[in-house]
């Protein structure tokens, strides 16, 4: 098990590209941190820098204690779990499990347990014999994990490793890492583009956008209070819905409704007194019932849920709405359904940032 | 003794995982001595025919020759690649071929060495001793490999089998 710090990380490419911005954090010990963003926001970059794969163009790196930025991959006792497995296709699986431990000229005894070891945890005893070609996705990406697992690394690192996978495997390959990390207790740091991959393993989520760290904190933290536009458009599905509104008294007032605010939303507001806002309202937050008209558009049941996509309309001017709710709904295009808002984020429009109490 | 000799004698749980591994591993040792034997009778099959002294070597016996040496390197490739996943019956024909090479020996080595001829007007051997004494190594050093390569695998064979019927023993 591992600490990692990272202290002022910038990568810069050779072609002047900047695609790391000042990157800071504490991973603490047996912690499962995720980096979570777009394509092209520096996640994956981050992690190569971790791993030694791409140069720290500024900054620090250190595992426990030691500094390691300049130091070659072989020596950060790290193992990496690739999107595409990087599985050696003329080795079976116990080949592929046992190599890196045979460069090393470990004893072929302890490399054998190891492997055994290693299989038993990730269900792969009896898939041993077989060539990464014979196996499933899945099974590639377990005998993957495997080959991590056998060295002991401090530190594991996976780069979005579920991609390649259809959506039920990605499902329960999802909560076989989840168990293998409460198994091991080992310290790990997980690049993925999926948020729900992010917020259902995460000790901690690292937002990340442009090369920049949005806001790090637990899922529960990420959800429910973003600390900006991007990580609240970001973090959800389906997304946050918008709406730009002038804090007025004791309302929000929008072209398509108005909203009284409560005492504590008030005192949240009180320096936008005649300014303008940006109101943000997950769907899963808008509840039937009320005096808000959403013209609907389409629904889509999806058992549990239903979502129901609108817009809000005074005149021409039309603002784009979905609602989550609960149960199944049979709203055709052209209903108008009654809502009301049950909780409401609030942004400052020049700088995106969430309001906070002063 | 010292510590390091001593870490090398083997515990009854070390032997254990020796076999074990054999589950997964490939008989290289046995694979490698077989391809080794390959090389061996290439070096006697490219040396065999070197002749200054006229026609000796044209009868029908070099078209037999020829044949054997391509059946040869073709069965002990099956060879090799049998015994590397623990085949016994890979192991028992590599026994068979080997033996054939130590004959050989007594076939064109020997009748050539024996053999003398007219060439420019003087009475020669048809291949002299130095040739002789290499080509009759290559064989022997060929025919070694194969039954070293055999007795591995029928050993690990064997034990990988025993080993095998205990882990089904105790799983019953």
């Amino acid at each position: 098990m591992a600490q990692l710090s990272l202290q002022h990380l910038d990568k810069i490419y050779d072609n002047k590209v900047q695609a790391v911005y000042d990157f800071n954090m504490e991973v603490k010990d047996g912690e499962l941190i995720v980096l979570v963003g777009p394509s092209g926001c520096g996640k994956s970059t981050t992690l190569r820098m971790i791993a030694g794969l791409e140069d720290i163009t500024n900054g620090k790196l250190l595992l426990d204690g030691k500094d390691i930025t300049a130091a070659p991959p072989k020596d950060r006792d790290m193992a990496m779990v690739f999107q595409n497995y990087a599985l050696y296709g003329h080795m079976t699986v116990y080949e592929n499990m046992a190599f890196s431990l045979t460069l090393r000229k470990e004893d072929p005894n302890v490399i054998h347990k190891k492997v055994l070891a290693a299989a038993e945890i990730l269900d792969l005893t009896s898939q041993l014999n077989k060539k990464p070609s014979q196996l499933s996705g899945g099974q590639r990406q377990r005998v993957a994990m495997g080959r991590s697992i056998v060295r002991s690394p401090k530190l594991f690192l996976f780069d979005e490793p579920l991609s390649n996978l259809d959506a039920k495997l990605r499902s329960s390959t999802r909560r076989e890492i989840l168990l293998l990390h409460k198994r091991l207790g080992a310290t790990m740091l997980y690049v993925t583009h999926d948020q729900t991959e992010a917020l259902t393993l995460a000790d901690r989520i690292v937002c990340m956008s442009m090369g920049h760290v949005q806001q790090i904190g637990t899922p529960l933290e990420l959800y429910d209070t973003p600390a900006n536009l991007f990580v609240a458009s970001f973090i959800g599905l389906p997304p946050m819905n918008f709406f730009q509104v002038l804090v007025s008294g004791d309302h929000l007032i929008s072209p398509y409704f108005t909203v009284t605010m409560s005492p504590e939303q008030k005192q949240l507001l009180a320096e936008y007194q005649g300014k303008h806002v940006t109101m943000g309202v997950r769907p899963e937050n808008i509840q039937e019932g009320g005096d808000i008209p959403v013209n609907v558009s389409d629904n889509e049941n999806l058992g549990m849920n239903t979502l129901v996509h609108g817009h809000f309309k005074t005149g021409e001017a039309e603002s784009r709405v979905t609602c989550k709710f609960k149960g199944w709904c049979d709203y055709k295009k052209g209903d108008v359904v009654q809502v009301s808002f049950q909780k409401m984020h609030f942004f400052d429009q020049t700088t995106g940032n969430r309001i906070v109490k002063s | 003794m010292n510590d390091a000799r001593v870490n090398k004698l083997e515990t009854a749980d070390d032997k254990y995982v020796r076999v074990d591994r054999m589950r997964y591993e490939k008989n290289k040792l046995s694979s490698t001595l077989a391809i080794l034997a390959i090389v061996w009778n290439a070096l006697f099959f490219v040396s065999i025919y070197k002749s200054d002294v006229g026609v000796w070597y044209y009868s029908i016996l070099v078209g037999a020759s020829i044949v054997y040496n391509l059946l040869f390197m073709m069965i002990v490739f099956l060879i090799s690649e049998g015994s590397k996943s623990y085949k016994i019956n890979y192991s028992y024909v590599a026994i068979v071929v080997g033996a054939l090479q130590f004959v050989r020996i007594f076939i064109y080595p020997r009748l050539a060495h024996a053999a003398q001829t007219q060439a420019t007007g003087e009475i020669v051997q048809v291949m002299k001793t130095p040739q002789y004494v290499r080509v009759v190594v290559y064989l022997i050093a060929s025919g070694i490999c194969l039954i070293a390569s055999a007795v591995i695998g029928i050993q690990k064979c064997t034990a990988l089998k025993k080993h095998m019927g205990q882990m089904q023993g105790s799983k019953a």
